[in-house]
C-alpha cells in the first residue's frame, strides 16, 4: 500500500476511534446512545465555522467543537437520562435526526478573503481549508489525530482504577444497586455522556478538516449505529475495545480490499458470528482482568 | 376545512402503511422483548430477490406475492439462530444464574439484550448489502399493483388500493390480538415472554414459542413490504432503513410490544406528518416524526411508554 | 415415589450438586432442610427439567426423568412452585391459571378446577382480572401454588413458599401444605423455616454443600444439633 493511502487510512482509524469511544462511554454506564453520530456533526460544523468564517486556528477550534458537543450532549441528557434503557437509545437516535434536519437548515455565509464560506444548509459546507492554507501535511495532521487519540485514551487509563472510573463501571453494572450504594447515578451518567459529546465533536472537528467538505446527510444514523457496534465487538473491558472494533472493520477488511463490495456481507457476518460465542466482544472485562493477573504474575516471577 | 380533512385522510392511510410495517417488529418485542434490527433488512433482501424474479424471470404478482413473505421468514430463521435464539431472549430468569433482570429497573442493561442488538445490527449491515449486490441499480422495478382511479365522496378522495392496505393492517391486528389474547397459542406466548422459567416450569416449550413468533414477525415484514412496494412499482435500496424507521416509531409511538399500539401509533404518525408536511415542508415533515416519537418517549410517565405501554408489565396485545 | 441417585449438576465449573440421593415417598410431605447455597434450588431445578445434571438418576414412578423437557415432566405429574414465585407478571390471575394447565386439553375441567382455585384460595378469586404482577407477596405465592395444581400434580415440588412473608401468610401456606397433604397429593417442600416445616412434614433431608447428609424423621431433626446445622451450616461448639 502506498504510503499516502496508509496515512490516510490510519487518520480515518483514528478519528472513528474517537466516535467509537465516545459510544463506549455511555455504554460503560449503562446505556446505549444511537446518537453520537450528531455530536460528531455538531463538533464538525462548530470547529469548522472557528477557522473558516473566524479565522480561528485549528486548536482553539477544536475545543470549540468539543465544548459544544459537551454542552448540547449534556443538555439533553437532563430529559433522556432518566428513560429506560430501549427508550433511552431510541430518544438519542430521535434527537440525533432532529439535529441533523436542523442542520439542513443552517445557512451562514461570509465573504472571507475573497471566498464565499461557510454552511449551507443541505448542500453543504465546502471550503474548510485550515489545513491546507497552513501547510499541515498528511502525517502531520495524523500526528495531530493520533495525540487526541493518545490523550483520550490515557485520561481514561488513568480514571480507570481510581474512585471515579469505578464508580462509572459500577453504574453501568448495575444502575439500582449503585444507588442503594450511594452512588450520584445521574451526575455520574450526565458527566460520562457529556465526555462523550466531547470525544465525538473533536473527532468531528477533525473530520471536517480532514475532508474539508461536510454536509448534514453524512451524519446519518448508521454512523452512530456504527460507532457501537464497534465498540461492543471491540468489548468493554477497556477503551481499547472499541479501537480494536475499528481496527477490525476499516483497517481489516477496507485496506485489505479483499471483499470489495462484499465487505458488509462479510464483516456483518464475522461480527454476528463471533458475538454468539463472545457475547461481550474481544476485550471483555473477564479477558482484561485474566490479561491483567497474568501480566503482574510475570511481572513478580521476573 | 374540506383540505384539513383531505390531509387527514392521506395521513391516516399513509399512517396505516406504517403500521403494517411496524407490525412485526412490535410483536418481536413483545414476545422475546428484543429490538431487531435486521427487521427492515430481512425484509428487504426477501423483497428483491422478489424484484428479481419479477425483473429476469417473469414471475407474476402473486407469486412475488409468497416469494417475498415465505422468504423474509426463511431469512428471519437464519436471523433467529445467529442472534436470538442462541442468545436466548428477555424475560427475567431465575437468579441462580446470577443475572436475573430483577435489580435492573430502570436503566442497566441485560447483557444478552446488547448483544442481540450488536448481532442484529450486524446482520442488517449483512442482508441490505447482499440485497443491493442482487440488484445494483438505484431504481429497480417491482410488481406494480396501484390503482389508476380515485374514489371520491363528499368532496373527499381515496385510492382504493391504499384503502386496501389500510384494511390489511387492521384485519391483522385484530387477528394477531385475538391469536395472543384468546388462544392457547398465544398465551404460552405471552407467558414465555416475560417470564421464560415459569413458562418451561408450566410445560411451555419456550425456544420453539418463540422462534415461532420471530419467524411469524419477519413474514409479517415480507407481507408490509409487498403491500408497500407493489403501491409503488417500484423498490429502492432505502427500503431496510425506512421500514426499520418507519415502523420502529410507529410501535414506540404506540408502546413497543404492543400490537393494537402500532396500529394507533401509526395512524398517529401518519396523521402528524401529513400535517407537518402541509405547514412546513418536506423537511419539517421528518423533523416532526423526530419531535413527536422524542416527545412522547419524554412525556410518557416513568416506565410506561407510548400510548397504549402499560411499563414493565406490558403484554404483546 | 421419587428416587434419585448420585445427582450432579454443575454451572460451568462450580458444581452445585456433587451427588444427591434421597427418596420421596408418596402420600408424604418429604422436607429438604439446609443453608443458603447448599444446592437446594438448583436441586428442584434439575427435577423440574430446567437444568440438565451431569450425572445421576431422577425416577418419578420408575421412570426415568434425566434428559426430558420441562414440558415431559410437567405431562407426566410433576408441578414446581419455583423459589420466589415466578408468577406471569403480565397475566391476569386467570391467565396464570390458565397457564398452569397448559399441557391439559380438557378444556371443560380445566375451567372447573380454576373455580375450584378460587374456592382454595379466595383471595385470588378478589383479583382474577388483575395483573399478576401487582399482586402482594402472599398473594403471589398463592397464585403461584394454585397453578402449579393446575396442572394435577401427583408430586407438588415447592421450593421455599414461605420465604419473605408475613408471619400471618406463612401460617395460611403451610395451613394450604397440610390441607393438600390430607388430599393425599405428595409434596416434596423446600424450606428454610425449620421450625414450621417440623409440624407437616414426616420425613426430613438435610443438605449441605451439593451433598445430603442427614435424612430421618421429625422426631430425628427435633435434635438441636441438626437443625443448628440446617440454619448455620456449622457445628455447635462442643
Amino acid at each position: 500500500m502506498p504510503l499516502e493511502q496508509a496515512v490516510g487510512l490510519a487518520t480515518d482509524i483514528a478519528i472513528l476511534s474517537l466516535l467509537a469511544l465516545s459510544a463506549y462511554l455511555v455504554l460503560l454506564v449503562g446505556r446505549i446512545s444511537f446518537g453520537q453520530q450528531a455530536y460528531f456533526a455538531l463538533g464538525a460544523y462548530a470547529s469548522g465555522m472557528a477557522s473558516t468564517l473566524a479565522g480561528w486556528a485549528l486548536a482553539p477550534s477544536l475545543l470549540l467543537g468539543a465544548a459544544v458537543g459537551a454542552v448540547a450532549s449534556g443538555l439533553l441528557a437532563w430529559p433522556t437520562l432518566r428513560l429506560s434503557g430501549l427508550n433511552y437509545a431510541v430518544a438519542t437516535l430521535a434527537l440525533a435526526e432532529m439535529m441533523r434536519i436542523a442542520l439542513m437548515r443552517l445557512h451562514f455565509i461570509r465573504e472571507v478573503d475573497g471566498y464565499t464560506v461557510g454552511p449551507q444548509g443541505a448542500e453543504g459546507f465546502r471550503d474548510i481549508r485550515w489545513l491546507l492554507e497552513n501547510d499541515v501535511s498528511p502525517g502531520a495532521f495524523l500526528l495531530l489525530c493520533l495525540a487526541v487519540l493518545a490523550a483520550a485514551l490515557l485520561v481514561l487509563a488513568w480514571l480507570r482504577p481510581r474512585r471515579l472510573g469505578l464508580a462509572l463501571r459500577q453504574v453501568g453494572h448495575d444502575e439500582v444497586l449503585a444507588a442503594s450504594q450511594g452512588l450520584p447515578v445521574l451526575r455520574l451518567q450526565l458527566l460520562a455522556v457529556a465526555a462523550a459529546g466531547a470525544l465525538a465533536a473533536l473527532g468531528g472537528g477533525l473530520y471536517a478538516h480532514r475532508a474539508t467538505y461536510i454536509e448534514p446527510a453524512l451524519f446519518d444514523p448508521m454512523l452512530g449505529v456504527h460507532a457501537v457496534g464497534y465498540a461492543l465487538i471491540g468489548g468493554l473491558g477497556t477503551a481499547l475495545g472499541p479501537l480494536l472494533g475499528v481496527m477490525f472493520d476499516i483497517g481489516l477488511l477496507e485496506a485489505t480490499k479483499v471483499f470489495a463490495g462484499w465487505r458488509m456481507v462479510v464483516f456483518g457476518g464475522l461480527v454476528a458470528l463471533f458475538l454468539r460465542f463472545r457475547p461481550r466482544g474481544l476485550l471483555d472485562e473477564a479477558t482484561v482482568h485474566r490479561i491483567g493477573a497474568a501480566w503482574r504474575h510475570f511481572r513478580r516471577t521476573s | 376545512m374540506l383540505e384539513f380533512l383531505q390531509r387527514t385522510l392521506d395521513g391516516w392511510l399513509e399512517g396505516s402503511a406504517y403500521a403494517l410495517v411496524g407490525l412485526g417488529l412490535t410483536l418481536t418485542f413483545g414476545t422475546l422483548r428484543r429490538l431487531n434490527l435486521a427487521y427492515g433488512a430481512t425484509a428487504m433482501l426477501a423483497a428483491y430477490v422478489g424484484a428479481w424474479l419479477y425483473a429476469r424471470q417473469g414471475l407474476p404478482a402473486w407469486g412475488v406475492a409468497l416469494v417475498v413473505v415465505g422468504l423474509a421468514a426463511l431469512i428471519g430463521l437464519y436471523v433467529e439462530r445467529l442472534c436470538f435464539g442462541a442468545i436466548g431472549s428477555g424475560g427475567s430468569t431465575q437468579g441462580h444464574e446470577g443475572r436475573g433482570s430483577a435489580t435492573r429497573v430502570g436503566g442497566g442493561f441485560d447483557g444478552t439484550e446488547v448483544v442481540a442488538l450488536a448481532s442484529s445490527f450486524a446482520l442488517w449491515m449483512q442482508l441490505e448489502q447482499l440485497a443491493v449486490n442482487l440488484l445494483p441499480r438505484h431504481l429497480n422495478a417491482f410488481p406494480d399493483l396501484a390503482a389508476r382511479t380515485e374514489w371520491g365522496f363528499f368532496g373527499l378522495y381515496l385510492r382504493p388500493d391504499r384503502l386496501a392496505v389500510a384494511a390489511l393492517a387492521l384485519l391483522i391486528t385484530l387477528a394477531l390480538t385475538r391469536w395472543l389474547m384468546h388462544t392457547r397459542g398465544g398465551l404460552a406466548w405471552r407467558a414465555a415472554a416475560t417470564q421464560r422459567t415459569a413458562a418451561g416450569l408450566v410445560g411451555i416449550r419456550v425456544g420453539q414459542v418463540q422462534a415461532t413468533a420471530f419467524l411469524v414477525a419477519c413474514a409479517l415484514s415480507g407481507v408490509a413490504a409487498f403491500a408497500v412496494l407493489s403501491l409503488e412499482g417500484q423498490i429502492t435500496p432505502m427500503l431496510g432503513m425506512w421500514m426499520l424507521t418507519k415502523g420502529l416509531v410507529a410501535a414506540m409511538l404506540g408502546g413497543l410490544g404492543s400490537v393494537r399500539g402500532v396500529l394507533l401509533g401509526g395512524w398517529l404518525l401518519g396523521i402528524v406528518e401529513a400535517h407537518a408536511q402541509a405547514a412546513f415542508g418536506a423537511v419539517g415533515r421528518e423533523f416532526a416524526t423526530y419531535a413527536l416519537l422524542f416527545l412522547v418517549l419524554v412525556a410518557s410517565p416513568a416506565g410506561r411508554s407510548g400510548l397504549l405501554g402499560r411499563g414493565g408489565l406490558r403484554h404483546a396485545a | 415415589m421419587l428416587q434419585i441417585e448420585g445427582l450432579a449438576t454443575a454451572y460451568g465449573k462450580i458444581e452445585a450438586l456433587k451427588g444427591v440421593d434421597l427418596s420421596v415417598q408418596g402420600g408424604q410431605v418429604t422436607c429438604l432442610l439446609g443453608p443458603n447455597g447448599a444446592g437446594k434450588t438448583t436441586l428442584m431445578m434439575t427435577v423440574a427439567g430446567i437444568l440438565k445434571p451431569k450425572a445421576g438418576s431422577i425416577r418419578f414412578e420408575g421412570e426415568e426423568l434425566v434428559g426430558k423437557s420441562s414440558a415431559d415432566i410437567v405431562a407426566r405429574g410433576l408441578a414446581l412452585v419455583p423459589e420466589n414465585r415466578l408468577v406471569f407478571p403480565a397475566l391476569t390471575v386467570r391467565e396464570n391459571l390458565q397457564a398452569g394447565a397448559f399441557r391439559r386439553r380438557d378444556r371443560n375441567a380445566i375451567r372447573d378446577d380454576i373455580d375450584r382455585m378460587f374456592v382454595r384460595f379466595p383471595r385470588l378469586k378478589e383479583r382474577v382480572d388483575q395483573m399478576a404482577g401487582t399482586l402482594s407477596g402472599g398473594e403471589q405465592q398463592m397464585l403461584a401454588v394454585a397453578r402449579a395444581l393446575m396442572s394435577r400434580p401427583r408430586l407438588l415440588l415447592m421450593d421455599e413458599p414461605s420465604v419473605g412473608l408475613a408471619p400471618l401468610v406463612v401460617a395460611e401456606i403451610f395451613q394450604i401444605i397440610r390441607q393438600l397433604h390430607s388430599e393425599g397429593v405428595s409434596i416434596f417442600l423446600v424450606e428454610q423455616n425449620a421450625h414450621m416445616a417440623l409440624k407437616v412434614a414426616q420425613q426430613f433431608y438435610l443438605m449441605e454443600q451439593g451433598r445430603v447428609t442427614f435424612s430421618g424423621t421429625p422426631g430425628e431433626m427435633s435434635s438441636d444439633d441438626v437443625i443448628q446445622r440446617a440454619y448455620l451450616g456449622q457445628r455447635r461448639a462442643a
